[in-house]
């Protein structure tokens, strides 16, 4: 099967050793009523591929801003950010959305689920974007049962699945199209203890299989699981 | 297999039923007023086409002057006119050759009263030989003799006239005595006709008895000329302009055939129906302002499904086009019901206002229901194009951060 530009871009990007993030003196700054708000102020990070990679730092360090960088949700004010070495900046609105619909799967602390649908038809959801048609290979349904959802399960609509469930069903549908990079946005912020730490366990396998992991949180004990911390402060890293 | 935003569409009309219901009502409405008033338009149309089209074969001849007097007369009264003249009578007769009928005859209204009822009606004066040319007589028989009048269908059951009755012709002031006409005949109803000779409320009497009492010997009214092979039409009508109208500046006559009397009542029935169609059209402006509000509901309320949809790599025009399609649903619903509705109102309401229904299936009247559908949908549509344009160009954070 033919490669999708996305997924050229990413392959060449592994084989050339590039790293698959990098930010290269990104500031971020809002132009408020009441002045410029500089969100993120010179960041120059790199990620690479596999990595494990935790945003630590107390609200209003900039982690969120950041994160919509790093899900091309945004572009910085100043300064570059590459996303398998190509530069954001110089993207199309649509090129930007088919490099998040390939490359990155996102998890939200609220899940985010579409209530509209069934919790297979969100996993399926990013297929039919991807394949313009729907899932006949069984592959959503293999996702959701990887991450402990089953067929009967995966029938019910999001408010009628618990906050674990659903958390697993967004992290099924941020895996359903094999994207090189998870973006989780403190997933265990709405969960139970118990329940996080489940979470978190699936997160460890995916990266143990590969992914890219960057997790944002502000709990240490969640942050634990990352093999590198990266810690925020005004807009700035300040530990790495 | 349908598309996910055509599900993702009809899910959320399903979960705001009662808001969608209530919007489509609006299309509803808006189609059936639409359709209803097309096809009453159209039908009257093809009702008056029908009828005019009984003497598409006849040439109606007019003086070009203005006519002066006559009108509201009392028989006797004093009375002149610039009708057309004996020798434009002759002209006539020699331009349309001896294949063809001529027919002159005079005209006036007139009051009347029968059995101590007043009335009014018109009343032409026409030779008893001609009267069958181009009349049927229902019931009784032609004029014979200089009293004897014929009476139209409408005004002999309006008055229930019968045979043998004697009406007085003019107004009553009490001191003139009036001539009476003895009825001898009922014509058939001819309803509106091409040949300007609208029988169907009107005394005839022989042109003698009309000349007597009314004066303007010589003096026709107008002219009618029943062509034998419609094909000559043109030619005969040609033949006698030139030979009368002989100063193109200054015609003396005025002719006028089936086919530029028919175009132009058609063409004032088709301003009617557009002007009672623009009437329906209002209403579905109001419905699409109301398709609108509701859409604009509802991406209001999705906002934050709608930064989900793009986070996760949705195109723009995807979301865009799940929300016409919600628009679209809306204009199928509406449109659908409303082509329902607008065969039953449309029928009913065609043969209330009309009197008959023969003309409501023929194409030109039916193709309102599937054209007022077909409007209704593309206003929602229309309607949802702002609402959609909106969703589709949301930030996807500023659509996430939404409560």
């Amino acid at each position: 099967m033919a490669l999708s530009e996305t997924e050229k871009t990413v392959r060449d990007a592994g084989m050339n050793e590039t790293p698959l993030i990098r930010l290269a003196d990104v500031s971020k700054v809002y132009h408020l009523e009441s002045g410029d708000f500089t969100a993120l102020d010179h960041i120059t990070l790199d990620i690479r591929e596999g990595e494990f990679v935790a945003l630590v730092g107390p609200s209003g360090s900039g982690k969120s801003t950041l994160m919509n960088q790093l899900g091309i949700l945004d572009v910085p004010t100043t300064g570059e950010l590459y996303m398998a070495g190509k530069n954001v900046a110089g993207m199309t609105i649509l090129e930007r959305t088919h490099m998040r619909r390939d490359m990155i799967g996102y998890v939200f602390q609220k899940f985010y689920l579409i209530p509209l649908l069934s919790a297979y038809e969100n996993v399926e959801y990013p297929l039919i974007l991807k394949h313009k048609k729907r899932d006949t290979t069984g592959k959503a349904e293999a996702v959701l049962n990887s991450v402990g959802i089953d067929k009967e399960m995966s029938l019910h609509r999001p408010s009628q699945l618990s906050g674990g469930e659903q958390q697993r069903v967004a992290i099924a549908r941020a895996l359903v199209n094999d994207p090189k990079i998870l973006l989780c946005d403190e997933p265990t912020g709405n969960l139970d203890r118990k329940t996080g730490f489940q979470i978190m366990e699936i997160l460890v396998g995916l990266h143990s299989e590969g992914k890219t992991v960057i997790l944002v949180t502000h709990d240490p004990k969640i942050a634990e699981y990352a093999k590198r911390t990266i810690t925020l402060e005004d807009g700035r890293i300040v530990a790495s | 297999m349908r598309d996910i935003f055509f599900d993702l569409s009809v899910r959320s009309v399903k979960l705001n039923f009662l808001r969608s219901l209530l919007a489509s009502i609006g299309i509803v409405i808006g189609v059936v007023a639409i359709s209803s008033m097309g096809m009453l338009g159209t039908n009257m149309q093809l009702q008056v086409k029908d009828q005019l089209s009984q003497g598409a074969n006849t040439l109606v001849i007019t003086s070009d002057a203005v006519r002066i007097g006559l009108q509201g007369s009392t028989p006797s009264a004093s009375s002149s006119s610039s009708g057309i003249t004996k020798t434009q009578l002759l002209k006539i007769k020699q331009s349309a050759g001896t294949d063809n009928k001529v027919i002159p005859l005079y005209r006036t209204s007139t009051e009347f009263t029968l059995r101590s009822v007043d009335g009014r009606s018109s009343i032409y004066g026409i030779a008893p030989g001609d009267v069958t040319s181009f009349l049927t007589i229902d019931n009784g028989t032609n004029i014979q003799w200089v009293n004897d009048a014929l009476v139209g269908s409408s005004i002999a059951s309006n008055f229930n006239l019968k045979i043998g009755d004697r009406i007085r012709i003019g107004k009553a002031n009490g001191t003139e005595s009036r001539p009476m006409v003895h009825i001898v005949g009922i014509l058939k109803a001819r309803g509106m006709t091409s040949d300007n000779v609208n029988t169907d409320n009107a005394i005839i009497v022989s042109r003698d008895w009309y000349t007597d009492h009314y004066g303007g010997v010589d003096q026709y009214s107008q002219v009618n000329v029943i062509v034998k092979n419609i094909d000559t039409l043109s030619e005969v009508k040609t033949a006698i302009d030139s030979k009368i109208n002989t100063d193109p500046k200054t015609p003396v006559i005025r002719i006028q055939d089936a086919s530029s009397r028919l175009s132009s009542i058609t063409s004032t029935l088709g301003t009617m129906t557009t002007f009672i169609l623009a009437i329906g059209g209002i209403s579905l402006l109001v419905a699409a302002t109301s398709i609108f509000n509701v859409m604009m509901m509802s991406v209001n309320e999705r906002i934050q499904e709608i930064g989900i949809l793009l986070s996760i790599g949705t195109e723009r025009g995807e979301v865009r086009r799940m929300f016409l399609y919600e628009a679209l649903i809306l204009g199928i619903l509406g449109g659908c019901v409303g082509g329902v509705c607008s065969l039953v109102i449309g029928y009913s309401v065609v043969s209330a206002m009309i009197g008959t229904t023969a003309y409501f299936f023929l194409p030109e009247s039916i193709v309102y229901i599937p054209g007022g559908m077909l409007i209704g949908m593309v206003v929602c549509v229309i309607s949802g194009l702002y609402p959609a344009w909106r969703a589709s160009n949301m930030d996807p954070i500023d659509a996430l951060r939404s409560e």
